[in-house]
């Protein structure tokens, strides 16, 4: 089903031409790479036909949701600039905003809707997922194993749309070695069989064990007996409502944690990490199934990280994979618990981005393959010491221009991190010990008569450990998700399939083989870290964009669809 | 066929800038990952401090290698980064403007303005961009394997005698009439360099190359800015 009138132009295919007029499903859209890829596409392929864009909340809730993503978001800076004062008709002619939830049937949307879209769109992109590492596994099997299954429902009943997934390079489990790009096998990394629809039912049983465990009357009975103990050691008699509200509030809190570790002890008694990786292979799996009724793709990325260039250098958002180790160097603490050698598999979202669409134009030419892996350690092998490195020689540029004071220009600048054994004694862990018995002493530990003035310093100096412990257990929490990628597993992802796919558009090449990792890390990526990423981690407020013009999603007569001819392709993509 | 063009050879130390080699191997081996890194290398460099001195009037090639094992083990970043900070927080101040002078003056006239350095390619090139009217820049290379430094410059070492032997080649090669050149040195090694062209001159000259200056009827100049 090749369209020859997209081929053999310098031996590739046009990406402008294969989606020229398509009709795409997007969800996922308000995530990191959902909105670059959908301002990419605004940007660079505006003739499109058109972007419905599945995002939650009912009736003008989306909508609102979604004018604001664009109004706010500096994804889409560069083409509020680009259009002036036309955004809002601009957008609004390429993109329906549709109320949804890929985790519901029918992806939550009504029935006319369904099947409007059923009959119209040509292509699913489907990067909607819960991308937290450990969270409660009733939120996980949603997002991203139903999520998954209610796209293929929609693709199944379309007959004619394809589906492109997005998953993540690390379905590959607690491995060592090159990583082929295969579908996930019968077995799970950690040697037992898999069979998607029996590990699927498996983990319906799971949550409704734990449920049943929590719903237990023993197990509330033991909830009340501590609320009564607790309330009697501080002098209160509970009455019987606040009693049942806290009894109430225990059990809710104790279920959210039961199914997170539910979900946690599972994923690893089968040899991936987390929950997040392995419901994202449990969700491959059960698209594999379905293959032979659903022309489907998968792609996974590996650690998305900063954009080379488009929206912008440096664009990131999030507490994403090398943030935390990056802020790590930039600290007192030298000790990044990573092994020397290993590689972290980083690539920038607009890397992403480009691989996306090349897949997604495969998938409409009907020359795809089943598995895409996007990493650069196969094209680009970036080490995880070399990257520490980077981080502290980036901290020390950074800090002898911008230190806070002497300290920091001076002895903080030069205190270089790097790679080191988990067990090290001066590892995160330690230090957090050591600096919260620090706070203890300085709040109740020390002598009763003292001057004002030092009890004054040291009430402050203990809030400011305070906060430094809490934010060290922050960074620990992830440094510990973290460590099968950056210590225990030595894993290279192999990224060969999209090669086949030769792009004569230069902008859309997928070529990670480019990226000069020093000038990436010290000038692009760390920049981007401290401007986007790190105000979160310091609890600092986001910055976000005012258009000149605010952007507002018209009503479909006022923005008609942009008209696709030949002329009118060519026209824009020059 | 006569050639056509002239050129003016400035050695960088010396003549450009006031400090030399050793003072950048140990700025960086001061730099280093690591405290028993740092103190290890840096004792290193001060140790072939009087070695570079001793060698330096005569075996400036023997010299520079041992001045430069100080950077093995040191990441291809590490160099890059502190090369850039180095040149911008202490080269700068060394830089003789006496000397730029010079290197206006070449280029306003027509040369081709060539640059000699022993100081490695990551420091050199960056001061290049710093200071203008410079055409050519040749300066010596650290050898890298996998990422880090060897220890090692990669061959040819500048700074020798064969300071001489490349000259006629690059000469050959840019078509230049040396009769017609200018060079300025500082060092013994520099002589080769200094009596291969019509228009020598020794600047802040060591005693080897004073005296040698003194007996060839060589202008010398003196200046400390």
């Amino acid at each position: 089903m090749s369209d020859a009138g997209t081929a053999g132009r310098a031996g590739g295919w046009s990406i402008r031409e294969t989606l020229a007029g398509k009709r795409v499903l997007l969800t996922g859209a308000s995530g990191f790479v959902g909105k670059v890829w959908l301002a990419m596409m605004l940007d660079r392929l505006p003739q499109i036909g058109r972007i419905y864009v599945l995002l939650r909340g009912k009736g003008r809730g989306a909508r609102e949701r979604f004018e604001k993503i664009v109004n706010e978001s500096p994804v889409f800076k560069p083409l509020h600039e680009a259009q002036e004062g036309r955004m809002s008709e601009f957008v609004s002619q390429r993109v329906e905003v549709v109320a949804g939830d890929v985790s519901a049937p029918k992806l939550g949307m009504d029935d006319a809707t369904y099947e409007r879209l059923v009959a119209d769109v040509d292509v699913v992109l489907n990067f909607a997922g819960l991308v937290d590492f450990n969270p409660d596994v009733r939120d996980a099997l949603a997002s991203n194993v139903d999520g998954a299954m209610h796209v293929a429902d929609f693709c199944e009943r379309s007959g004619r749309a394809v589906l492109l997934h997005v998953s993540t390079c690390y379905v590959a489990g607690h491995r060592d070695g090159r990583v082929p790009e295969a579908p996930v096998g019968d077995r799970s990394p950690g040697g037992k069989p898999l069979q998607a629809q029996a590990e699927y039912a498996a983990l319906q049983q799971l949550i409704a064990d734990v449920h049943a465990e929590n719903d237990d009357p023993a197990t509330e009975a033991s909830l009340r007996d501590d609320v009564l103990r607790r309330l009697a050691e501080r002098g209160h008699e509970g009455d019987y409502k606040r009693v049942t509200d806290m009894v109430g509030r225990l059990k809710r809190k104790r279920l959210r944690e039961n199914m997170a570790k539910a979900g946690t002890d599972r994923a690893k008694s089968l040899g991936w990490p987390n929950t997040y990786t392995y419901t994202k292979a449990l969700a491959e799996a059960l698209l594999q199934q379905r293959a032979d009724r659903v022309r489907v793709s998968v792609l996974r990325p590996a650690i998305v990280e900063s954009a080379t260039e488009f929206p912008f250098a440096g664009w990131n958002e999030g507490f994403n994979t090398s943030g935390p180790l990056v802020y790590l160097a930039g600290t007192w603490f030298r000790h990044v618990p990573a092994a020397a050698g290993n590689p972290l598999d980083v690539i920038p979202v607009d890397f992403v981005c480009k691989a996306i669409t090349i897949v997604a134009c495969a998938l409409l030419r009907d020359e795809a393959s089943p598995v895409y892996q996007c990493g650069s350690s196969d094209r680009n092998f970036l080490a995880i010491d070399r990257l520490t490195e980077l981080s502290a020689l980036g901290h020390r540029k950074h800090l002898r221009e911008h230190g806070a004071n002497a300290l920091e220009k001076l002895v903080l600048s030069r205190w270089d991190a790097k790679a080191a054994d988990p067990e090290h004694v001066l590892n995160v862990t330690n230090i957090r010990k050591l600096m919260a018995q620090v706070t203890r002493y300085l709040k109740h530990g020390r002598p009763e008569k003292i001057p004002s003035e030092v009890r004054e310093w040291a009430d402050d100096m203990s809030k400011t450990t305070d906060n430094g412990v809490r934010k060290l257990r922050q960074i620990e929490d992830v440094l510990e998700l973290f460590m099968p990628f950056t210590y225990e597993h030595y894993c290279v992802f192999v990224c060969r399939a999209i090669d086949r796919h030769v792009i004569i558009e230069p902008e859309f090449r997928f070529a990670p083989e480019t990226i000069e990792w020093r000038s990436y890390w010290l000038d692009v990526h760390m920049p981007g870290l401290r401007r986007w990423c790190f105000p979160e981690y310091e609890d600092k407020p986001k910055e976000i964009y005012t258009p000149k013009t605010p952007f507002r999603l018209l009503d479909p007569p006022a923005a008609a669809s942009p008209s696709v001819t030949s002329t009118s392709v060519g026209e824009v993509g020059s | 066929m006569s050639a056509t063009h002239t050129a003016a050879f400035f050695r960088a130390e010396g003549v450009l800038v006031s400090s030399g080699v050793m003072h950048a191997a140990m700025f960086m081996a001061g730099q280093r990952a690591g405290m028993r890194e740092r103190a290890l290398r840096f004792g290193q460099a001060l140790a072939s401090v009087p070695v570079f001195g001793l060698l330096g009037q005569n075996d400036r090639t023997l010299g520079n290698r041992v001045a430069h094992l100080c950077y093995r083990d040191m990441t291809e970043d590490r160099v890059v980064v502190l090369a850039e900070e180095y040149v911008e927080d202490v080269l700068l101040e060394k830089v003789l403007d006496s000397g730029v002078e010079l290197l206006r003056k070449a280029k306003a006239d027509g040369h081709r303005v060539v640059v000699l350095s022993e100081g490695i390619g990551e420091i050199m090139h960056r001061l290049r961009e710093r200071l203008r009217y410079v055409d050519d820049l040749i300066c010596n290379a650290l050898e890298y394997r996998d990422g880090k430094a060897t220890g090692k410059l990669r061959e040819p070492v500048i700074g020798g005698y064969e300071g001489g032997k490349w000259l006629k080649q690059y000469a050959a090669e840019h078509d230049l009439d040396l009769s017609r050149s200018f060079a300025y040195g500082t060092h013994g090694p520099d002589l080769l360099l200094l009596s291969a062209v019509g228009h020598p001159c020794a600047v802040n000259p060591d005693p080897t190359l004073r005296k040698a200056a003194r007996e060839a009827d060589w202008p010398v100049m003196d200046y400390s800015a």
